[in-house]
């Protein structure tokens, strides 16, 4: 992957983000191996048996709700949708960094990506595990969620493919699995690594089985290169297909506030943005704990809060154009819909939103603030604050107040929505700090191929041509 | 195979008892091995032992799976008339008050499952109300009382019956010196020929009738002027113009329903040559009737008759009523243009007054009415036969004759009077000092509990009996199940006390039946009688209307207080809530049906004006301290737009101490305020408040239109000038669909009309409905969160500036669109359109995702949040439609247009051979209105009731602009504005 001149002047950008006086390839095998050899740091117990805690807390708000009913939530008559598809749509918005980040930089050569790209896939896989588990937990009767599913039945009857919600399950499980195949190809080398320095037989065995045999063959690169290639240029659609389906749950319906033409654009954006800030929050944590300092510098984070700033700004505009768009189509509905959410019952929400997810991030202009950790761990908490108070205000207050007047209602959350979503944050983290105890949490393949060293035409004190 | 037969004998399994090795299965091979030769063979080959292994592992689950055994008894003769499957319809009525109800009830095996109006029965003219329709639930609540008591413990009838003939012998010889009886009024002539048996029996006894809420001010003044006991029958289908003083005459006055049907009918402006009549209501609380004004007049209840005096001013008959002052300071000009069109020479008029107002009052517009000259059009008089009288006097003599010691022996025949009655009476007290009391009633209620009998009383669909109705048409309560709680009929306690004999209802009433028929075969006439569900021109003629006194005499009785009410000297007055005056307080389904105006489910509430709420600095659910001379009571308050400032309504029947599951300390009782004097119109009540809060649960938070054409509306001459107005005020661009649309054109096609102009928002539809679809009760607590489960709901919009708002209904169930947006949604295909235009539902299919209720713009869906049946007592799953599905916890339920009626007519019509005829389907709602809003049938037949009025001006399409195509319009309201009147429209309809 990683020849022709045009490779050179990129060079220069990587030699930026990468200190080069720290890092050889023995130096970033031992590092980032180390991780997973030394012997468990006492503040990844502390931390695991706060995520698992949280995630029992998660096991039982599923439980009382599989036994009680989905009357255990804030629901009411006009608003038939809350929290649980919030948190659904809040999830696979937040899955779409890894993706994006692995495979769409990638094919754009943004070299860049290889010190983060692994730790985002991960992210991704377990977010949409957290998201996967609202839309089947929130039904009526769980028990026949299956029936969702083209399975063959005795009636001969096919689910509805009319229905968006049907395009959701083959949308994102679609994405789940090309997102997982596209991180265990990634990391296929260096599994084998992880054998090749196990001294443990079974350890050897596991990883042994995991890196199907990778031996690290001239052949065998040139096949898994263009492996990658090849995934990544399958799963690019669909990090902007997943999150447009999903949109499509609101934009196909008829409600006011739901039935924009704009959503798909708008929440692949959305995605990206609370993505990346996703992924600041938890790199700032990984690099701060395990010293990583210089391998996810700060040229990498700038790069994301960027990439922050523009998709903030193209959120912001989905707002302003979305009230544009109301006034303009002349229907008193829409028009309703859309001042109602600004000044109406929710308004709270609303503008908690627009401060969060469009002035917040206006900050990155600045660079000396784009490159301090503290107001970048910060902001990246607060857009995705915003970012879930966005899907609280499309879902919440469009359905809270749609065209029959009589039918108004006020939707509050109860205690076992709130415990249900914060439990979700207990299984991401417990699968999170299992991952990074585990597996090598940053790409060795890949930032050895980004090196200096592994330039050809890259002159080192012993090189070849010295 | 066969070899293994042989050498093991069988291996193969029998029956499915065998291999599940249940109980049953070993002893009956106890039983048939038992002398040990025929043992079975334990040993098992192998391969015969993995058979069996296989086969029961492949039914493991089946013990779990089965269902448990239940013995079936079949008919040893199977009744001619019990098809299994099939309901029987009988005819019965309803006794209520002095009047009753002919009903048909619709029986499944024997078990009454659904009330309807009976269409030959001039009191219901097959409509009916919401206490007719949720009486059915009556019958099956089980916290009706089951057994006789003594002082708390059971006893059996019989003991009672003995324990009355030791007493009715003691009686007997000092002619009932000591003796009382305390009833509820009636109007049966079984009852009244028992009641006669008694006083002949005890002259000396005392006979008190209450009622707690009746018609006692309207009979008296009658009587004071005519000389004769009489009462009013309305013809208010007549009337082309309405004056209503304090008068709910459309729901909660008495014959509520024929007055509905007429009212409706008079508004009908295509069947009256182009107008329609025009109603002027003068009310303190917004009622109803008041909802459906073209001029309404809020005035406190006490200044009304003031209003009727200035009115009567303008009469030349009433020249003596120039000289009364009256402080009212009202509106000259309401009063002149009122004159003028009561006056008016091609028009018939007509002023009722309501229940609560004195009597002089009602004597004054009974005058009125007279000088007019339209009394034999409007109003007419009839006898009052086979009755008792309510008569408030009887109970207070009857306490006095307690407290000085005359009255011994009590006997309380229905009614719950110490909950009931004025709290001045203290008839509580006075109830513990006799020596015995007995109370007959349905519940162990607050009388029962200081009785020292208690008789448990049947529900009416359990007795036998009669009635005469208003006309005085004669009926017969036909029984339609034997008592499920072994209650005793009223005949049956009638004839025990006044004979001492314990007879059959059944022989009693057809004993006073023998007098009745006269002519004819008995048993001919009496079965037709039962049949047909009354007695044929048994209606009683007019009686003359004459003056006893002259008019000018009326003046001598009228003390008119000069009242002005203000902050500090508040006005009180009492309704008939839902619950009527408490006594079916424990009917979850009248509980939770939210009222018409407050749209408050469960609890009452003080109603007040925004401007007096504003004053005495109170929000809805702030509890206040009412005191009336002494009385206190802390109730929260509801601001209600349109209440008149400084009056406070208070709804009777709530707030009970002694009752059932539902009723239990849910809402205040009101009655604690009540006066006997001047029992529901107080003045100088004080108010203060309490700083606690109440949680309501209120059906619509929301009360404006928001400017948005949902009830589309116009006055009687913007529609002379633009008919079809209603179709105008919705703009849209041409509707098209992305997806193909359905072949509509062949076979039945369903559709629904819903006439604004005629639906009072009553709310018998959505109880008929929750009737007829086995619509479960879910509570306050899920009430207040927003899950309530009708079906059909009536939406109410305030139109109009707070203080004096106009109010409109608007019934909305599923409106079965032709391109559903639920359909599109369902991820299961779980609510899917059939050929003939119903947007069906699977229950079976659904799994609750709630995306067609999000994405359904009338937000009709219900989604069974919880599992609302779990609790369910077994004898109220008796009352369940067994041709409807009960729906369990996670799946979306809505109308179907009841389907199963459609199908029942479909099947009734194939067996024919023939067509479903128009008006042979009759949907629930459209069944019980009483207004005759509701309109049903195929819409593919241009000759049927339906489609002629899809076709009508009024017709429009609600949220039509959606393009889902709704198979259910709606006629546009239209009023009737005096023009005369300035401002007589509010500013932003």
């Amino acid at each position: 992957m990683a020849n022709g001149t045009e490779n050179i002047a990129e060079y220069s950008g990587t030699e930026q983000a990468l200190d080069p006086d720290k890092l050889s390839f023995r130096g970033i095998t031992d590092k980032i191996s180390g991780i997973t050899e030394r012997r468990t740091p006492p503040v990844w117990f502390v931390a695991f048996g706060a995520a698992f805690s949280l995630f029992l807390v998660l096991l039982g708000s599923i439980g009382y709700l599989i036994w009680e009913g989905v009357g255990i939530w804030g629901l009411n008559n006009p608003v038939g949708w809350g929290w649980a598809i919030i948190n659904f749509v809040w999830w696979v918005g937040i899955g779409h960094a890894g993706t994006l980040i692995s495979a769409i930089l990638f094919l754009l050569r943004q070299r860049w990506r290889t010190s983060i790209n692994r730790f985002a896939e991960a992210m991704t896989l377990f977010a949409i595990l957290c998201a996967l588990i609202f839309p089947g937990i929130h039904v009526g009767r769980i028990w026949v969620a299956y029936w969702m599913a083209p399975l063959p039945n005795q009636m001969s009857m096919w689910p509805n493919f009319r229905s968006p919600l049907l395009w959701d399950v083959f949308a994102v499980s679609t994405y789940f699995t090309a997102s997982l195949l596209f991180w265990y190809t990634g990391l296929i080398p260096d599994l084998a690594t992880f054998r090749d320095r196990a001294k443990k037989k079974i350890k050897k065995l596991i990883f042994g089985i995991l890196s199907l045999g990778w031996r690290g063959g001239n052949r065998q690169w040139r096949h898994y290169e263009l492996a990658y290639l090849i995934l990544a240029g399958i799963s690019t659609p669909l990090v902007l297909s997943v999150h447009s389906v999903v949109s499509t749950d609101f934009a196909v319906s008829i409600l006011p506030g739901w039935h924009t033409t704009i959503f798909p654009p708008y929440f692949v954006a959305g995605a990206i943005f609370s993505g990346f800030a996703m992924v600041v929050t938890l790199t700032i944590i990984a690099r701060k704990i395990f010293s990583l300092d210089h391998i996810i510098t700060l040229d990498h984070l700038e790069k994301m809060n960027k990439i922050m700033l523009l998709t903030g700004m193209m959120v912001g505009y989905a707002y302003s154009i979305e009230f544009f768009i109301a006034w303009y189509s002349g229907n008193i509905y829409e028009q309703f819909a859309f001042l109602n959410r600004a000044f109406g019952n929710y308004s709270w929400a609303y503008w908690i939103m627009i401060s969060c997810n469009v002035l917040i991030p206006q900050i990155f202009w600045v660079k000396r603030w784009r490159r301090a950790v503290p107001v970048m761990f910060v902001a990246s908490i607060i857009i995705n604050i915003g970012m879930w108070f966005e899907r609280f205000v499309i879902v919440v207050t469009s359905l809270s107040r749609d065209f029959l007047p009589a039918n108004w209602d006020y939707y509050r959350p109860t205690f076992w929505d709130i415990s249900t979503f914060v439990g979700s944050f207990g299984l991401f983290f417990t699968l999170f700090l299992l991952f990074i105890r585990l597996l090598p949490m940053i790409s060795m393949t890949e930032i050895k191929g980004v090196l200096p060293q592994a330039d050809p035409y890259h002159h080192c004190p012993g090189g070849h041509n010295e | 195979m066969n070899k293994n037969d042989k050498k093991n004998g069988q291996k193969y399994w029998q029956s499915l008892d065998q291999l599940t090795d249940s109980p049953e299965y070993r002893r009956y091979l106890l039983e048939r091995y038992r002398d040990g030769n025929g043992e079975p063979d334990n040993s098992f080959s192998r391969r015969s032992f993995l058979l069996l292994m296989g086969a029961s592992l492949a039914l493991a689950g089946l013990a779990g799976c089965r269902r448990p055994v239940e013995k079936i008894i079949p008919y040893v003769s199977q009744p001619e008339e019990i098809i299994p499957g099939v309901p029987n319809y009988y005819a019965t009525s309803m006794p209520f008050g002095n009047s009753a109800y002919g009903l048909i009830v619709e029986c499944h095996e024997g078990r009454p499952t659904k009330i309807e109006g009976n269409p030959a029965h001039p009191s219901t003219m097959g409509s009916s109300d919401i206490l007719i329709q949720a009486s059915i639930l009556g019958l099956y609540d089980p916290d009706r009382s089951g057994s006789a008591r003594h002082k708390g413990g059971e006893k059996t009838y019989d003991e009672f019956v003995a324990f009355w003939n030791s007493l009715y012998e003691e009686f007997s010889k000092n002619r009932g010196e000591g003796l009382a009886v305390l009833s509820e009024s009636f109007s049966s002539p079984t009852l009244a020929r028992l009641k006669n048996n008694f006083t002949g029996r005890f002259p000396k006894a005392h006979w008190a009738t209450y009622e707690p809420i009746s018609d006692e001010n309207i009979f008296k003044a009658i009587k004071n002027i005519t000389g004769e006991d009489l009462r009013p029958v309305y013809h208010y289908d007549k009337a082309d113009v309405i004056l209503s003083l304090d008068s709910d005459f459309l729901q909660t006055e008495s014959e509520n329903i024929i007055a509905a049907r007429g009212f409706s009918e008079k508004r009908n402006v295509a069947k009256n040559g182009g107008t329609m009549n025009r109603l002027y209501v003068v009310e303190s609380a917004y009622s109803v009737t008041g909802s459906m004004a073209d001029h309404r007049m809020r005035l406190a209840s006490n200044q009304i008759g003031g209003l009727l005096i200035e009115l009567a001013k303008h009469f030349r008959d009433f020249p003596e009523f120039k000289a009364i002052n009256t402080s009212g300071g009202f509106d000259q000009d309401w009063i002149k243009s009122l004159f003028s069109d009561l006056i008016h020479p091609r028009k018939i008029a007509i002023i009722t007054v309501g229940r609560n107002q004195p009597f002089w009052v009602h004597e004054l517009a009974f005058a009125i009415n007279s000088a007019l000259g339209y009394m034999e059009n409007t109003i007419s008089l009839k006898k009052i036969k086979d009755a008792s009288l309510p008569d408030r006097k009887s109970l207070n003599d009857l306490v006095e004759k307690i407290d000085n010691g005359s009255v011994k022996s009590l006997i309380i025949i229905g009614g719950n009077p110490v909950y009931n009655a004025p709290s001045d009476f203290r008839l509580k007290s006075a109830l513990k000092k006799l020596e015995h009391s007995i109370h007959f009633s349905e519940y162990y209620d607050e009388t029962s509990a200081v009785t020292e009998w208690h008789i448990p009383r049947a529900h009416y669909l359990e007795s036998w009996g009669d009635v005469r109705s208003a006309d005085g048409t004669l009926s017969v309560i036909q029984t339609m199940i034997e008592p499920l709680f072994g209650g005793k009929s009223d005949v049956e306690f009638y004839n025990l006390i006044s004979s001492g004999e314990d007879r059959k209802g059944y022989n009693i009433t057809r004993e006073t039946w023998n007098d009745i028929i006269k002519g004819g075969n008995f048993e001919t006439e009496w079965r037709r009688v039962l049949n047909d569900g009354l007695l044929k021109e048994s209606s009683l003629p007019d009686e003359q209307f004459k003056l006893k006194k002259p008019r000018s005499s009326i003046i001598e009785d009228i003390s008119y207080a000069e009242f002005k009410p203000s902050k500090d000297n508040l006005e009180l007055t009492f309704q008939a809530s839902k619950l009527y005056d408490g006594r079916y307080a424990n009917n979850g389904w009248l509980m939770e049906l939210p009222d018409p105006i407050s749209k408050l489910s469960w609890d009452n509430a003080a109603l007040i004006s925004p401007a007096t709420a504003r004053e005495l600095e109170l929000n809805n659910g702030d509890i206040i301290q009412i005191s009336h001379q002494g009385r206190r009571l802390e109730m929260p308050v509801w601001i209600s737009p349109g209440q008149a400032d400084y009056s406070i309504a208070l709804p009777l029947g709530y707030g009970r101490e002694f009752a059932g599951r539902i009723a239990r300390g849910v809402g205040f009782d009101t009655y604690k305020l009540i006066d006997s004097f001047n029992k529901f119109l107080l003045i100088e009540a004080s108010v203060t408040k309490t700083g606690r809060k109440h949680n309501f649960a209120n059906t619509q938070d929301h009360n404006s239109m928001e400017g948005r054409p949902i009830v589309r509306e116009a006055d009687l001459l913007e529609f002379r000038r633009s008919p079809s107005f209603a179709k105008e005020m919705a703009e849209h661009p041409p509707l098209k669909s992305i997806f193909p649309d359905h072949d509509y054109s062949r076979g039945y096609q369903w559709g629904m009309v819903i006439d604004l102009n005629a639906c009072i928002g009553c709310g018998a539809c959505t109880i008929a409905c929750q009737s007829e679809n086995n619509i479960p009760i879910v509570g306050k607590e899920q009430v207040s969160r927003g899950r309530e489960m009708h079906w059909i709901r009536n939406d109410r919009y305030y139109v109009g500036d707070t203080d004096e708002p106009q109010i409109v209904h608007q019934p909305v169930a599923c409106q079965q669109c032709e391109n559903a947006p639920c359909e599109q949604v369902c991820p299961v295909a779980a609510t899917t359109h059939d050929k003939e235009g119903l947007n069906t539902m699977n229950y079976h299919r659904c799994i609750g995702t709630r995306y067609c209720s999000n994405n359904c713009p009338y937000k009709v869906r219900r989604f069974n949040f919880y599992n609302y049946v779990k609790d369910m007592p077994e004898v109220i799953k008796m009352a369940q439609n067994p041709d409807v599905t009960v729906r369990s916890r996670g799946v979306m339920e809505k109308c179907t247009f009841c389907i199963q009626r459609i199908n029942r007519a479909k099947r009734n019509a194939k067996k024919e051979n023939r067509t479903v005829k128009d008006g042979e389907v009759q949907t629930a709602c459209q069944q019980a209105c009483p207004a005759k809003a509701i309109h049903f049938g195929n819409v593919n037949d241009p000759e049927s009731n339906v489609s002629k009025l899809k076709t009508n001006d009024r017709n429009y399409d609600l949220l039509g602009e959606l393009n889902i195509r709704p198979r259910n319009s709606y006629l546009a309201k239209i009023r009737n504005p005096n023009p005369l009147l300035k401002g007589y429209k509010p500013d932003n309809v």
